[in-house]
């Protein structure tokens, strides 16, 4: 997968009835034909209440996908990393998910947690997903809201990172479904790498539509998301800025760490921050609790969260799962997201965007950040 | 009989090395008859069965899971099987207050020289599993 | 009858007064408890040694950000307290801090532990949108009367096990009428009183209220019948299971905030229960497709299994949960069952082994064949 320069062409599917059964259909007829011999989609769990990520082989089953759900209640990139960490999948699976999933997908690839190989990565134009304890107040009239909301472009019941998301049509996978600026009743199928225009070919289906105004529609909803994005960021740095207001924030957090087991880019099985490293004798504590007069117990939660931006901030993709997971409603997603837009900057990195990007940390050019070194010259 | 009479189950035992694995040995050198619905799984001692095996291999479709060691007071480490013994009850209590069909699970005590035991337990438990019908774990999608 | 102490004030600054005089004698080192941490009203467990810093404590504050016991056996688990401190905990925060005890994960070496009869906490959802400081005048007038506000935690408004095993010293709270003018703690063992002597109030035999106390259990007792009814159909079989946890995004953080889980690697994020490639072939042919990822039915079976005989019924997991499982009174109601089993009540008894670390050579027969 490259970051193409080419005039990128797509194809031009009609959505009849509608786009959820034309592109169930497209997946179907994949498998029919040998292209896919499995799919990775979400579907709705037996009771109704939830969606989840379900890997089918028995094409019977796949009528009941259900391509956009209005919840993400795991992170795409930490379920692909699930099937394919201890080696490739030998089933050539197609991957439906959101394109901030498929960015991880592709981030957790170059940690070494999947093997891309066989792996169909087919993204979407996202509207956004709702936060999941919005959802679960009343699930069957959620979904209806959401598929409103989606179907309007308005993301006011979105999740607040999904709200100034700029990357929510960003194409990092190998098919991309395009429902921007397409005609009515039908849809762009993108392709963005070689493996996209073979499972295209073997479709029967022909990549020689422009994809001008999928472009077009796209970039004025990116800019006006770039732009509400920076003000977000703005007024979040002034309430958050500076010690004080850092510790306010994190005041509330109960030390779970579910944000860190849900972020799909926290891939290390045992965290430093549960290990022994964090695991004082009780001298230690007694001890900072007479330097300081008290001390929290357990201590060293702002460290948590710092040490945890340090560590995955470059590979942060701006989920929000992380916001989902949090008991304590503590705005995580958006604190991590704001840091990770800055140190992505800093080496004009974005996380998952290409295959081809290594992350920051592990290269490096002989002349850089001369900015960094020697404050005092 | 809609219960499938061609159906066989399959049924998980984990039998302990000492006691009865060498039973089931004995059924099988004495030519004794049984239904083929056993998968044997030898353990040195049945205190070695972590639950989860249980309850993985009953998510995993197993229509019948046994396990098996020496009677109490034989044990070849001395208490191993008292352990299993509290550890099954618990496991199968849990399956009880959750409706799993716990009588998939068995507890049973066989020795070394117990060849007929054996075979009539497998016999009986395979009889009854059928009656039962298949595991429904084995056709579930979000488990 | 017990010797107490009582204190003529209420029994929020009373308790904070007995805090201080503690600490000022000498008599313990350092406070373990929970505490007002900035402006914005968070409140966090806090280890204090200066006296100053307790005017910010609340001692009794009806939440439980974490579970105690788990608090302590994180301070212990390395090396027992090197100096005396004395711990404000709830009941099942004392009793899971004995049954982390017994798994050699503390120790109360060291440790003098207050608590007191128990009226209940909020749940997560309310302090984080700022609603536990709003209801507390309503919240002591409730637990004053002995009555069970229906916003509490589901395991609270159930629990039967308000009075606190292994306190030094407990607070007579739930039913007290005077529990805004007088601060009555019951001096429960030598260390208690070790602990009184020569704090300023005045000496009395006491006991708590049994009448009071068995009313208020049994309207406990009612609510819980009532809330195990109500769970009952929805955990029946294994259809029963699938649908509850059919929202369960296997973030594991039930088990991450229960005091009882302490293992650092779970079983359940360990390679051992990790699927290779060739296991997602079997499960896809067997079963046409499968949820992925997989084993969330199979991890709340396996922590069940795991955890259940200690169980204190905090309900610490539910409020960790971000996809509303009523999980806590699941795995309260399987505990109590399978701790009736080996009549069992976790962290009442210290010298009590684990039912599953010790046996009788006769027992059990039935579940023999």
């Amino acid at each position: 997968m490259s970051k193409s320069d080419e005039k990128t062409k797509a194809a031009v599917i009609p959505a009849k009835p509608d786009i959820r059964e034309s592109i169930i259909n497209f997946l179907k007829d994949g498998m029919d034909k040998g292209v896919f011999d499995s799919v990775i989609i979400p579907m709705k769990v037996p009771s109704g209440d939830s969606f989840a990520y379900v890997m089918i082989k028995d094409k019977s089953i796949l009528k009941d996908g259900s391509f956009l759900p209005p919840v993400m209640p795991i992170q795409g990139g930490r379920m692909v990393s699930s099937v394919t960490r201890l080696g490739k999948t030998d089933m050539k699976t197609a991957v439906v998910m959101r394109p901030c999933e498929t960015r991880a997908t592709i981030e957790l690839t170059k940690l070494g947690q999947v093997d891309l190989e066989n792996l169909i990565l087919i993204s979407m134009d996202c509207p956004g997903v709702l936060p999941l304890s919005d959802f679960l107040k009343d699930p069957e009239k959620n979904i209806k809201l959401f598929d409103d909301a989606a179907k309007k472009l308005d993301d006011t019941i979105m999740r607040p990172v999904c709200r100034i998301c700029d990357k929510s049509s960003m194409i990092s996978g190998d098919l991309h479904i395009g429902t921007l600026g397409a005609k009515k009743d039908t849809f762009y199928i993108i392709s963005n790498s070689q493996k996209g225009n073979d499972v295209v070919e073997k479709l029967g289906m022909k990549l020689n539509e422009n994809i001008d105004n999928w472009q077009t529609k796209v970039k004025s909803i990116s800019e006006e998301k770039q732009k509400n994005r920076e003000k977000a960021h703005k007024d979040l740095k002034n309430e958050i800025g500076g010690l004080d207001n850092l510790v306010d924030a994190f005041s509330k957090c109960i030390n779970c760490h579910n944000c860190m087991s849900v972020c799909p880019v926290c891939f290390c099985r045992l965290c430093y921050f549960d290990s022994d490293k964090v695991k004082h004798p009780s001298e230690n504590y007694l001890q900072r609790a007479k330097n300081k007069g008290s001390i929290r117990f357990l201590p060293d939660t702002t460290l948590f969260h710092m040490g945890r931006m340090m560590h995955m901030s470059l590979s942060c993709v701006s989920c929000g799962a992380c916001e989902d997971a949090c008991p304590m409603d503590i705005p995580v997603a958006q604190i991590f997201s704001m840091i990770a837009d800055e140190t992505q900057g800093l080496f004009d990195y974005v996380s998952g965007r290409s295959l081809d990007e290594p992350i920051p940390l592990v290269v490096y050019k002989e002349e850089e950040l001369h900015e960094m070194e020697d404050a005092n010259d | 009989m809609n219960k499938n009479d061609d159906y066989l189950p399959k049924i998980i035992a984990f039998l302990c090395n000492w006691c009865s694995y060498a039973g089931a040995d004995l059924a099988g050198t004495s030519r004794l008859k049984y239904p083929p619905s056993i998968l044997p799984i030898r353990v040195m001692c049945s205190s070695r069965v972590d639950p989860l095996f249980v309850i993985k291999a009953y998510l995993n479709g197993a229509d019948g899971v046994i396990v098996a060691g020496c009677h109490p007071g034989d044990c070849h480490y001395e208490k191993g099987n008292y352990y299993t013994r509290r550890r099954f009850a618990l496991l199968k209590k849990i399956f009880e207050d959750l409706d799993l069909e716990q009588d998939r699970l068995m507890l049973s005590w066989i020795s070394a020289s117990e060849g007929p035991k054996y075979a009539k337990v497998a016999t009986e438990f395979t009889e009854k599993i059928k009656e039962k019908g298949k595991n429904p774990a084995k056709s579930k999608i979000f488990l | 009858m017990t010797k107490a102490l009582i204190i003529n004030k209420g029994v929020e600054q009373g308790i904070i007064e007995f805090l201080k005089y503690l600490l000022d004698s000498g008599k313990v080192k350092a406070v373990f408890t929970l505490k007002k941490i900035n402006k914005n009203g968070a409140v966090a467990f806090s280890l204090i040694s200066k006296s100053e810093d307790l005017d910010d404590s609340v001692p009794f504050y009806p939440l439980m950000p974490v579970n105690a016991g788990y608090l302590l056996s994180r301070f212990t688990m390395k090396e027992a307290a090197t100096e005396p401190v004395v711990a404000v905990l709830k009941p099942c925060e004392i009793r899971a801090f004995v049954e982390l005890i017994k798994r050699e994960q503390g120790s109360l070496e060291n440790l003098f532990i207050i608590s007191s009869t128990c009226g209940g906490v909020y749940t997560h959802k309310m302090s984080a949108d700022g609603l536990v400081e709003k209801n507390l005048t309503k919240y002591w007038d409730a637990v004053k009367k002995g009555e069970i506000l229906d916003d509490l935690r589901p395991t609270c408004r159930s629990c039967e096990e308000f009075q606190p095993y292994n306190a030094d010293i407990t607070v007579d709270i739930v039913g007290k009428n005077d529990l805004d003018k007088q601060c009555t703690m019951l001096l429960n063992t030598e260390k208690g009183e070790g602990l009184a002597k020569d704090m300023k109030g005045k000496l009395a035999e006491k006991n708590l209220d049994a009448k009071k106390l068995d009313n208020f259990r049994a309207k406990r007792e009612k609510e819980k019948k009532k809330l195990f009814d109500e769970i009952e159909p929805k955990i029946k079989g294994l259809d029963g299971l699938i649908d509850t946890f059919g929202k369960c995004i296997s973030c594991h953080a039930c088990g991450k905030v229960c005091p009882i889980c302490y293992c650092t690697l779970c079983e359940f994020e360990s390679p051992d229960s990790e699927y290779k490639p060739s296991n997602y072939e079997t499960e896809l042919n067997k079963r046409g497709a499968l949820r992925v990822p997989p084993g969330t039915v199979y991890y709340q079976l396996g922590r069940l299994d795991h955890i259940a005989i200690s169980c204190v019924g905090c309900g610490a997991c539910e409020d960790a949960c971000p996809a509303d499982i009523p999980v806590s009174i699941i795995f309260k109601k399987i505990g109590e069952s399978v701790q009736k089993m080996f009549d069992y009540i976790p962290g009442k008894n210290l010298e009590e082994e684990l039912p599953l670390s010790t046996f009788k050579k006769e027992e059990l027969s039935e579940v023999e064949e």
